[in-house]
């Protein structure tokens, strides 16, 4: 019997028929479906134990304990910390994003050595060769800025730097160092914190405390828990903002002019609170706000309405426990004589070394003999040394050390701080990101990231009494980078600069036993607190006043209103890529950012709605478009910060502008420090 | 008429019964291949002779989560060293324990991760409901391997939890399992 058409057909059939009959058809489809999910491009879930460990998160406007919940060893995200003092279980956005910037595919994986225009990886024993070289060819003439200045890595280097013979120790500008010479101007010695917990009225003088400024989780929860205690918030600035939004009440204030408003309620308050002519300084004080801020007058410089601010000053005044915050609505640029104004209504109203007021915290007890302490750091403008040093006025450093920090990105007369790098003979950045900084350096030894090294901080800015933090590492190295501290501990003992301790974690201890701390418990998460708090002798005010410099409206130009959101990133970091989706339609168009005027504004310039303008100032030039928003003050233009990297990813690389360029230092006359907070700025159609 | 109806019929039922046969039969032999664990865990030593309880090896965690494999950490207390003269046990401790490597056990009902499935919830069904019965086994089973999906051939299907759900008068809510 052949097999015809009929039969193989018949055959076929058959099979075809059977094989329903079977799995092959079902269980391939099945199979099929379930293979599509499993591409080797599709992350796949790490399963073991999960913990919560305790870390410190620095990347914000301070620094404070978070935990990082890890599974089978591997951080997978960062949360609040309940039992830290600043943290209290609240956690800041970029606390938020913290663990995914381990692996931001800007971290710099391995040493790398500038090599023409690129870089070429170099091996670590390289690396600490070419630096101790570098070192000792430089002698005295070395210098170095952190950006961390509650942590022991900057004492570290700052000895370093001090055991070559320089002087030349700087932080990155911020509140810290305006506030401690704002206290010392009323006689006060020591950092400045602020028991906003136990306040009964808060007056936020240009602080954006619920949004950027100080302990940002702490001072949320000190908010949270006020609405229950009928503690009123009331914000002062140019602009609408988070802090604004939530507050029991905003009051529209010229930018910049904050300081005058608060020597115009210290006018108020000297005339009509209770007797203090007892005080010392008080009669001199007394009579130079008087003659030079009459309501009138404050009025018309801050936009604020004469019987606003005579009202201010009465419920500061009926207040039991009243606090004034005062800062630059961008976290930095307050002159030291503006901030001291704000810090003479706290002294003015009883608030100054007591419950609920402004807290003087001792310093931190210094541990690497040949560093500068917290105080000389914080009275060292290095704004004035860069531009110095770019102008020719100061001599330019044979190496620069950079720790923390990214001064080619967030330091006013940014060209001059360019200039000043191009000048120093050689460059280290320890950056663990490739920031402006790093990219700029011509030597990059990175730093493990925050979760990867053991790190500590001490009583940051603002806190409420004196504290200190220690976190070991959550993990080990993701990529070839080593802890800085143990690097410039190493780097110095070949160089034969001799900084008395073998490992950073040495340091660390003995920072811990001067405070009388035990390591072991600051490690396993307790932050060691104390209630102790200097007893200091204060008046008034111990320096010569003089009145303010407000900025001037000319009818053309408008004040800027540098607005820091912690989402966009800060000083330190740039737009983390798990914080792009947080940026608004309504904050960035396309890779233009909006910049915001209110409709007046606006028709005054002849600009509308996405118009792409130029903002000129004395520092430099920025690009953006128009965004019309009424919570704006008039002839007044907010501008976000972190926007324009040119470095870093793809993620914060090329997306708007950089907003620095736009400011420029001048010299308080007062205290011949630094000031920047604020600029005129021209908008015009690009 | 009636060669041209066996000539239909006849190669028809062969089709089927053949279709059938390699359906039932040499399809799974393609489907799956064959894997052995890395190390021939003897459960009957342990269990038998050492007296171990299942619960020494896994375990559930403090917050209730399930350990799942062991890893080196619970073995080393007594196999830092070569303890008998079974091969397999000479080779984890000089592969695995003294390389400080983990073992890559095969997990037989390892499920995918869009499922989250609690042994804690499942407390207090027999292990061997859902496991094969590894405790009275010298040599574990051969496991296979689904060359499509990549998943062990006896990892639990859908259908197989909603009828124990249902039976049971367990949720079948999807956030139940997928999380």
């Amino acid at each position: 019997m052949g097999l015809d058409r009929r039969s193989f057909i018949s055959l076929v059939a058959g099979g075809v028929t059977g094989s329903l009959f079977t799995p092959v058809i079902w269980k391939t489809l099945d199979d099929v479906s379930i293979w599509t999910q499993n591409w080797s491009w599709i992350p796949r879930l790490n399963y073991g134990e999960e913990l919560k460990v305790p870390a410190l998160c620095k990347l914000g406007s301070d620094a404070y304990g978070i935990t990082v919940k890890t599974v089978a060893g591997r951080p997978v995200v960062a949360e609040g910390n309940p039992d830290h003092p600043l943290s209290l279980g609240g956690i800041c956005p970029l606390g938020a994003a913290s663990v995914h910037l381990l692996y931001s595919p800007s971290r710099v994986k391995n040493p790398k050595l500038k090599d023409g225009s690129s870089f070429k990886d170099i091996t670590w024993d390289e690396a600490e060769e070419l630096l101790v070289g570098k070192i000792k060819e430089a002698g005295a003439s070395v210098a170095m800025i952190s950006g961390d200045e509650t942590g022991s890595v900057t004492d570290v280097l700052s000895g370093l730097v001090g055991k070559a013979g320089s002087d030349k120790s700087f932080l990155m500008p911020g509140e810290s160092a305006p506030a401690v010479a704002a206290l010392a101007m009323l006689g006060g010695d020591g950092k400045v914190g602020y028991d906003i917990e136990n306040a009964n009225y808060v007056l936020m003088l240009g602080a954006d405390a619920l949004g950027s400024w100080g302990n940002v989780a702490r001072n949320g929860k000190a908010f949270s828990a006020s609405r229950e205690k009928g503690v009123k918030f009331v914000y002062v600035g140019p602009a609408q903002n988070g802090t604004s939004a939530v507050a029991d009440s905003w009051i529209p204030c010229l930018p910049g002019t904050e300081p005058v408003l608060a020597l115009g309620l210290a006018a108020v308050i000297a005339d009509k609170g209770r007797d203090r002519s007892f005080w010392p300084g008080f009669a001199a004080f007394a009579k130079f706000v008087q003659t030079s801020y009459p309501l009138d007058k404050v009025a018309e410089i801050t936009g604020v309405p004469a019987a606003t601010i005579a009202g201010l000053a009465l419920e500061l005044m009926r207040a039991g426990r009243p606090l004034v915050l005062t800062a630059a609505v961008a976290g930095q640029g307050l002159g030291a004589f503006e901030l001291a104004a704000g810090m003479s209504l706290n002294m003015l109203l009883g608030q100054i070394n007591t419950v609920g007021g402004v807290r003087i915290l001792p310093w931190a007890p210094k541990v690497v003999e040949a560093a500068a302490d917290t105080k000389t750091l914080l009275a060292s403008d290095l704004v004035a040394y860069l531009s110095a040093v770019a102008d020719g006025g100061a001599e330019a450093p044979a190496l620069l050390m950079v720790y923390g920090a990214n001064p080619a990105y967030a330091l006013p007369n940014l060209a001059k701080v360019q200039a000043a790098m191009d000048k120093a003979g050689f460059v280290v950045s320890f950056s663990s990101f490739m920031d402006e900084t790093a990219a700029m350096a011509d030597l990059i030894m990175p730093d493990s990231y925050a979760f990867e090294r053991l790190d500590d901080a001490y009583s940051p800015y603002g806190s409420g009494q004196p504290n200190y933090t220690v976190a070991a590492a959550v993990i080990k190295p993701v990529f070839d980078t080593r802890p800085t501290g143990d690097v410039l501990l190493a780097v110095a003992a070949k160089a034969e600069l001799d900084l008395g301790f073998e490992s950073f974690e040495d340091v660390v201890k003995a920072k811990a036993e001067a405070l009388g701390a035990d390591f072991d418990e600051l490690v396993g998460g307790a932050a060691w607190i104390s209630e102790e708090f200097p007893v200091q002798d204060l008046a008034l005010w111990q320096t010569p006043l003089q009145e303010l410099v407000a900025p001037i409206s000319d009818g053309k130009s408008l004040a800027l209103a540098p607005a820091l959101q912690l989402k966009i990133g800060s000083a330190k970091i740039a737009i983390p890529p798990f914080n792009t989706n947080a940026i608004r339609f309504n904050e960035m168009l396309g890779t233009d950012m909006y910049v915001l005027i209110n409709a007046a504004t606006a028709k005054n310039l002849g600009l509308k709605k996405d118009d792409v303008v130029k903002l000129a100032s004395a520092g430099g030039e920025c690009k953006a478009r128009v965004r019309i928003f009424e919570g704006v003050m008039n002839d007044t233009v907010v501008a976000p910060m972190g926007f324009g990297h040119t470095a870093w990813d793809a993620f914060s690389r090329g997306k708007g502008d950089n907003v620095y360029k736009l400011l420029a230092a001048d010299t308080e006359a007062q205290t011949g420090l630094s000031r920047f907070a604020t600029a005129r700025v021209t908008v015009t159609k690009a | 008429m009636a060669k041209c109806k066996s000539c239909v019929v006849l190669p028809f039922l062969v089709g089927l019964v053949a279709s059938i046969v390699l359906g039932w039969w040499g399809f799974p032999k393609v489907l799956y291949s064959q894997k052995t664990q890395p190390i021939r865990f003897d459960h009957v030593v342990h269990v038998e002779d050492q007296a171990m309880a299942c619960e020494d090896c896994h375990a559930f965690r403090e917050d209730g989560s399930y350990a799942g494999m062991p890893t080196n950490a619970n073995c080393v207390g007594c196999h830092e060293d070569v303890q008998g003269e079974d091969p397999d046990e000479a080779r984890y401790v000089t592969e695995y324990v003294q390389q400080e490597k983990e073992v890559e056990w095969l997990g037989y009902q390892k499920q995918p991760d869009n499922v989250y499935f609690s042994h804690i919830a499942h407390k207090e069904l027999d292990c061997t409901t859902c496991h094969p019965d590894v405790a009275n086994m010298s040599t574990p089973p051969v496991y296979y391997e689904n060359r499509l999906s990549g998943y062990s051939k006896d990892t639990m299907k859908m259908w197989q939890c909603e009828e124990c759900h249902a039976k049971s008068g367990a949720s079948n809510a999807c956030f139940v399992c997928h999380k």
